[in-house]
């Protein structure tokens, strides 16, 4: 596991974070910043929902029961996407706790912003 | 903190899964009807053929009403592979039997997709689906109505023909 160490501008508003890394979001630039396995990787809208469905997609369970003589590393890559992860098991267990967690942040997010000023009193 | 995700798209990720996995069971139906229609042609039942190959279109098209759905809605819209399609029957009968439990499943999958739609009240979806509805309405009335053809005229005989020649009249005449 890697301790996040990268300094973050403080134009980005933190998201999401956990031990093992942070998401951060640009307003000026419509994107996401995540910092996470050693490295801070921008995704846009488009490929930030094609990462969590990647590493949603991985049955945690099954990586671990495989007995299989390979390497226990599996490679997160998303179509159009200028980044790849190589992660092991533990690193795609924090993943997803982070990416979860990310996801809820953004729906109450929108909740927010729903109550404060799309719905009136 | 802007709401970037709203700002890109009005539905929420799980309602585009729902209407993405609703774009491949449109595909399906369009392909098990055009596969109908050929057993169908292949058996000297020419207007029952006929009946199926407006079905695979009209299919067809609703596949496209949902993949342009989701994409002006700002989602992304996948095309689906369609896989697994059967190719023989066992009876003429048969196929009228699978054509409703065709539409079943589509009218099923639609009210999944509208339970969705309630939870997260995305009222927009749900009144995109009711023209849906509307249509599941006449698509299963249409697939039972050829169905009871088979117990009212008969399978004996000229039967067969007779049905045949039916097929093509059912009309659903309702009110909106």
């Amino acid at each position: 596991m890697y301790n996040s160490t990268t300094v973050i501008s403080p134009s980005l508003a933190e998201v999401f974070s956990t031990k093992n890394g942070n998401v951060y979001q640009s307003d000026a630039e419509n994107c996401w910043y995540i910092d996470f396995a050693g490295k801070v990787a921008r995704f846009d809208y488009r490929c930030l929902l094609k990462l969590k469905k990647a590493v949603a997609n991985f049955n945690v369970a099954d990586l671990i029961l495989n007995s299989e003589p390979a390497a226990d590393l599996e490679i997160v890559f998303i179509c159009a996407c200028d980044h790849f992860y190589i992660l092991s098991i533990m690193e795609i267990i924090a993943f997803q706790e982070l990416l979860d967690g990310t996801f809820t942040m953004l729906h109450l997010n929108q909740m927010v912003h729903d109550c404060l000023y799309r719905i009136p009193a | 903190m802007k709401d970037i995700i709203r700002h890109k798209s009005l539905i929420s990720a799980d309602v585009e899964m729902l209407l993405n996995q609703q774009v491949k069971k449109e595909a399906h139906s369009s392909s098990i009807y055009l596969s109908m229609a050929s057993w169908c042609d292949r058996n000297g039942f020419d207007n029952s053929a006929d009946y199926f190959f407006k079905q695979a279109e009209e299919e067809r098209a609703h596949q496209l009403k949902f993949f342009k759905y989701i994409l002006d809605m700002g989602g992304s819209a996948t095309s689906p592979e369609v896989m697994n399609i059967k190719g023989e029957f066992n009876s003429f009968r048969e196929v009228f039997e699978e054509a409703l439990e065709q539409e079943i499943n589509v009218t099923q999958s639609i009210k999944n997709i509208a339970a969705r739609c309630h939870k997260e009240q995305d009222y927009v979806t749900i009144e995109f689906l009711n023209w849906f509805f509307k249509e599941q309405r006449e698509e299963e009335y249409k697939a039972r109505r050829a169905l009871e053809l088979f117990d009212v005229i008969g399978e004996e005989g000229t039967g067969r023909w007779e049905i045949d020649k039916h097929v093509n009249k059912i009309t659903y005449t309702s009110e909106d």
